[in-house]
């Protein structure tokens, strides 16, 4: 077997390892407050997994945020710190509604049409901050914040004055046509083809990362600009191009979200999908073969605290609670640039060599 | 135009004007400190609402608003502590420290909600205090100057008084040299003998302070009750305000006010038939141009240093 | 702590080294058993390579590290080190190569940074404005207190350092390369000052190694080599070519390369390039120098001499500002880094892990880098994976590289075993011309020897190549000519032969000589 990867396996297994003590430090307290604290921990983390349902629930939260944790993974391989993805995710659902309503996009390609419209008008939230940091060197953290709220208004702008269905009650848009949506994939849950897109592109994206000569150069850049200085890379182009996949997956997700799951748009918060996936990436390591498992794990946690307010009354909210516990240790070099640690692993692949 | 000008003379609008400003302009002093120290709290959406909180169940715990407001501030103060710790002990990224505390704050302040009251959404079965609106003494007796100056918030004077304050803390403390120094070279810093971590402890310490009395506010003045995430990315725009105003305390009051005026007008134009989305935007569309103006002027000043 | 009689305090050191050392936890021995003195009152300069083992003494003066045996007296009384602002509150204050000023804050900002004074909860600013201006006169070092730092002359900003350094009552001030900075009459002027310090009864360690700066201004001189004491004596008692010597090492006899044949056609032709860096150490001044095919050219020089300068330029990454670059037959001059590779070049530059690789990837990654388009390993846009490894296999055989497994990261290398994969990488492009910068700098012996091998090959097969080195054993042994570089002007050429020898290098390095 491969040692990279058996090094990437401990590295992988401390991950684990860190979360699941997140997950029981954070949810402990909870439990003990209960009447019957074990049967919070059991519907919390067996809950999940108890019934074809769940489980096929978990991959339906896990479809958009594996989708921004991927568009996340890409620019921040870059090195920018862009957090345009959830502007990008809500445009993106915006723009394949619009799409859906408006333009006379033929039946069979309607929801592929749809979906390439929402990821290219919701790329513009990660290009525009990319283009003013490469161009202008502004702060493209500051930017993507703000221009993420901006971009809300707008949209609601859209939805208040183009898009509204005056004969519902709450701001919302017209009924999204039937054969505009993505088809379900399992009764009795909202998991749809969306979710094989997710797949692909998860795949695809690693596939570019790690296996083309533009992954490689953007990895270089992304890891060691002197190097890539030294190579004589076209950096700003690169780190450009990373902005526009990046944009184009966020927004991708957004449609897919509103396509697959809802009958009308009526976003009119930021959904903080886009967020999530920023967890995503990072608990992923930024690698888009791992973003699936963290996906699914983030989902597993969610539909996890979706059944403990179900059957035990705790709010689904303490699995936010668990995220951020989770995005700060997995993070903290305290524990994973420990020099306890990665003598370890260093130990660990000495072993590994000697026999061969 | 004519409605900028009944904004300035008509005092109801001219105390929306301030209403608006207030959580902002504390929230934005709060992330100055922070930011002059190299340590940008992009958690100060977090803050407030935690701030805002724990206002609330304090204050109807023990029957005082004023303890209330000292709670959330404690509280925030303790964040920041902890903020700093994550960082600089726990060598977590300052950015994603900062993005985990808002998802964070967001979920225990929802979480605590429901604890204190079985509500979710909102506080409203709790009688919890609200902070005074001040009548000024002599002030309150001159005819036009007196309605438009006096008969605000207590919050708001205190918001309007901590830009000068922050101002003299920043350029003419002690602290405050060891702020720029740390927050530009923080290595030069400490070979001036200055301990880097600290400062930086102490600067995320003061930017919770802030972030408690603006939380304290929303709940405690601008409201009467805690509403889930009510906040509702008032410190992102605080964020903004703050690179707006270029990090100093008078240009944070200027952002501010610019802000407020645009968030009150977005308010007025409704009625006058406009998009208010639109006028929304504004807030949000202004800082991005000023900041990237702000950025390639400092790109062509080095350039044009680097040829000298 | 100043209650020493003046009687007694004449007779004692102001600074005594006694038998320290240092060993790093990682095993480097850093110093070992160095011993010397330096006068009270006296500037006293301290000498060596790179590596040579100065900045570390500096540091275990300066309280920042804590010698593994031996001690250092102050005044003859052992300190004890790593207390909070130890250096401050011995009296000691230094001014940095690079400056650790804040270049935001205002003169009088930088200067009270750390000790201000106060007038309640403010800084009291007429009393910190006062004390710049008496230091300012005191001292005779003007600047406008109100001033921006970062935005002052670099000359002005050192004396703003200097400043800093004696804004509390300090008795022993340490320079460490003040010079590398500065022009000729700049430092003129801080060596006037320096003197005035000396005269007021300032001890002053002076670091350098520009032999004729160090003779103009210091009345003793230690000399570090390998962590060791060369030797410590009072300047008038000993030549140049002496001093030279213990900086040097002993002259030991170099095996040279002996070239395959004539020099082929011109590859590359600068002619009277000039650049205007920022940095006054990156600049470089009406260079001319052709480099033929086959030829191996060493540039010598102290370190800061226009080395960083003359690389840059001649690989893309900086534009001078007059003269002309011809490469191959085309102009060059304003051509970036790409276009350089693309038209024959590869460079070993000599920061290994910040641009010569990327630490935290792959070897195989690492090896097939800056690749792009080459059919072999890849298809379209992907790569071929066994083509790849089969390529970065036999780099790795070609350079005997001993690594524990293809895909592992750079930096679980050892610096001499990276060095030899970016070699491998960059020799395979068959280069019309290389440069190697500082090929070989703190890589062991066995490696370093194979380079040079290595690197004469790709000379014979017909490179030209510009070698900078700071290891003049390295140069003697490789070059075919060798130009010394001085402040940023070629200050002599050789044709390398048996005569040429590091004592005839010196004084055109050290700037006691100049091409007239």
């Amino acid at each position: 077997m491969n040692r990279s990867i058996l090094a990437g396996l401990i590295q992988l297994v401390v991950t684990a390892v860190v979360a699941a003590a997140v997950v029981l430090i954070v949810l402990i307290p909870f439990a003990l407050l209960q009447p019957a604290p074990l049967a919070v921990l059991t519907s919390f983390l067996i809950g999940p997994l108890d019934s074809v349902r769940h489980i096929g629930n978990i991959a339906e939260v896990a479809t958009p945020i594996a989708l921004t944790g991927l568009a996340a993974t890409v620019i921040f391989r870059s090195g920018l710190f862009n957090l345009g993805t959830e502007g990008g995710f809500f445009l993106g659902g915006l723009a394949a509604t619009a799409a859906v309503l408006l333009l006379p996009l033929p039946g069979f390609a309607a929801p592929l049409l749809a979906v390439a419209i929402g990821a290219a008008v919701g790329s513009l939230a990660c290009i525009v901050p990319g283009y003013l940091r490469i161009r202008h060197d502004a702060s493209e953290m500051v930017t993507s914040l703000v221009l993420n709220y901006a971009i809300l208004f707008a949209g609601i702008f859209v939805l208040n004055y183009v898009l509204r269905d005056p004969a519902a009650g709450a701001m919302m848009s017209y009924r999204i046509p039937a054969e505009a949506r993505l088809e379900r994939l399992l009764p009795g849950t909202r998991l749809n083809s969306g979710a094989i897109i997710a797949v692909v592109a998860c795949l695809a994206a690693g596939v570019w990362l790690f296996m083309t000569r533009p992954g490689l150069n953007l990895r270089i850049i992304g890891a060691s600009p002197g190097f890539a200085t030294h190579l004589g890379l076209p950096a700003g182009r690169i780190v450009m191009a990373a902005q526009v996949a990046g944009g184009l997956i966020a927004g991708m997700a957004g449609a897919i979200e509103v396509l697959g799951l809802y009958p009308r748009f009526s976003w009119t918060q930021l959904p903080g999908l886009g967020w999530t996936g920023i967890v995503v990436a990072i608990l992923a390591r930024e690698n888009p073969f791992l973003v699936l498992p963290a996906a699914l794990f983030l989902g597993y946690l969610q539909v996890g605290g979706n059944i403990l307010s179900q059957e035990v009354g705790i709010p689904t909210e303490v699995v936010g609670l668990i995220t951020a516990a989770i995005m700060l240790t997995v993070t903290a070099s305290a524990i994973f640039q420990n020099p306890k640690l990665l003598r370890l692993i260093r130990r660990f692949r000495r072993a590994e060599v000697q026999p061969s | 135009m004519t409605s900028m000008l009944e904004l300035l003379t008509d005092p109801a609008l001219f105390a929306t004007v301030l209403r608006v400003m207030t959580p902002l302009l504390l929230a934005a002093l709060g992330v100055l400190i922070s930011d002059r120290a190299g340590v940008f709290n992009i958690g100060m959406e977090g803050m407030m609402l935690s701030g805002a909180l724990s206002g609330v169940l304090v204050s109807a715990w023990i029957g005082s608003a004023w303890l209330g407001l000292l709670a959330a501030v404690l509280l925030c103060a303790a964040i920041g502590a902890l903020m700093a710790i994550i960082v600089n002990k726990l060598g977590a990224h300052l950015i994603i420290t900062g993005i985990a505390l808002n998802l964070a704050a967001s979920a225990a302040t929802t979480l605590g909600l429901f604890f204190a009251t079985g509500d979710k959404g909102m506080s409203g079965s709790l009688k919890s205090g609200v902070l005074p609106s001040i009548r000024l003494p002599v002030i309150d007796q001159i005819p036009v100057l007196g309605t438009l100056l006096s008969g605000h918030h207590v919050l708001t004077y205190l918001a309007l008084l901590a830009v000068p304050v922050v101002s003299l803390l920043v350029w003419r403390t002690p602290f405050g040299l060891h702020l720029r120094a740390v927050g530009v070279d923080a290595k030069s810093a400490a070979a001036a003998g200055i301990r880097v971590a600290r400062v930086q402890m102490l600067a995320l310490m003061l930017s919770g302070v802030f972030g408690g009395l603006a939380g304290a506010y929303l709940s405690m003045g601008y409201v009467s009750w805690f509403a889930q995430n009510m906040t509702a990315g008032r410190g992102f725009i605080a964020i903004a305000v703050e690179v707006m105003g270029a990090a100093s305390a008078w240009g944070t009051l200027a952002a501010a006010v610019v802000i407020a005026i645009a968030e009150t007008l977005a308010i007025t134009m409704q009625s006058l038939g406009l998009p208010n989305e639109l006028m929304q935007m504004i807030p949000y569309v202004v800082p991005i141009v000023v900041l990237t103006f702000w950025a390639s002027r400092r790109r062509a000043l080095a350039r044009i240093a680097q040829l000298s | 702590m100043r209650d020493a009689g003046p009687d007694i305090a004449d007779e004692v050191p102001a600074v005594a080294f006694n038998g320290v050392s240092k060993t790093y936890p990682n095993g480097t021995v850093a110093l070992s058993d160095v011993s010397f003195a330096i006068r009270k009152g006296s500037i006293h300069a301290v000498c060596g390579e790179n590596g040579a083992g100065k900045s570390t003494l500096m540091k275990i003066l300066f309280g920042l590290l804590e010698p593994t045996a031996g001690a250092v007296l102050l005044d003859g009384r052992p300190v004890a080190t790593g207390a909070a602002d130890f250096a401050g509150q011995h009296g000691m204050g230094m001014v940095h190569q690079h400056f650790s000023l804040i270049p935001t804050l205002t003169v009088t900002e930088n200067i009270i940074l750390g000790h201000e004074p106060r007038k309640g909860l403010v800084i009291d600013r007429a009393k910190a404005k006062q004390l710049v201006r008496t230091l300012s006169q005191q001292y005779d070092l003007s600047v406008d207190p109100d001033a921006v730092t970062g935005r002052l002359s670099v000359a002005a900003q050192q004396k703003v350092e200097i400043l800093k350094a004696l804004s509390r009552d300090t008795r022993i001030l340490i320079l460490d390369e003040p010079t590398a900075v500065l022009s000729p009459p700049e430092i003129e002027e801080l060596f006037h000052r320096l003197r005035d310090l000396r005269d007021r009864g300032m001890t002053i360690i002076f670091i350098s190694h520009k032999l004729n700066e160090v003779r103009a201004l210091a009345e003793s001189v230690t000399v570090l080599r390998g962590g060791q004491l060369a030797g410590t004596s009072k300047l008038a008692d000993v030549p140049d070519d002496a001093i030279m010597q213990m900086v040097m090492g002993r002259a030991v006899e170099v095996a040279r390369r002996v070239p395959a044949q004539a020099a082929g056609p011109a590859v590359l032709v600068v002619e009277n390039v000039s650049t205007d860096a920022r940095n006054a150490a990156d600049r470089i001044k009406e260079i001319s120098l052709t480099l033929r095919a086959g030829e191996i050219v060493g540039v010598a020089g102290v370190e800061g001499s226009g080395q960083r300068g003359l690389v840059s330029v001649l690989s893309g990454l900086m534009k001078p500002v007059s003269g002309r670059i011809i490469f191959n037959g085309h102009d060059m001059t304003v051509a970036d880094r790409l276009t350089w590779r693309r038209a024959g070049l590869a460079n070993l530059p000599a920061d290994r892990f910040g641009q010569g690789g990327a630490p935290a990837l792959s070897l195989v990654e690492n090896g097939i880098a800056g690749t792009d388009g080459d059919e072999e390993l890849q298809r379209g846009p992907f790569l071929r994976r066994n083509a790849i490894a089969a390529r970065v296999r036999g780099m790795i055989a070609d350079y005997s590289v001993r690594n524990p497994g293809i895909h592992e990261r750079l930096d679980s290398l050892s610096g001499g075993n990276a060095q030899k994969l970016i070699a491998a990488r960059e020799l395979a492009t068959r280069p019309k011309f290389l440069i190697a910068d500082e090929p070989t700098r703190g890589i062991d012996v066995a490696a370093a020897a194979f380079l040079h091998r290595r690197l004469d090959e790709v000379a014979r097969s017909g490179s030209a190549i510009l070698l900078v080195t700071a290891d003049l054993d390295e140069l003697l042994r490789l070059s075919d000519r060798v130009i010394v570089l001085f402040a940023g002007r070629i200050a002599a050429e050789f044709r390398n032969g048996a005569e040429l020898t590091p004592d005839r290098l010196g004084p055109f390095m050290l700037g006691l000589k100049a091409a007239s």
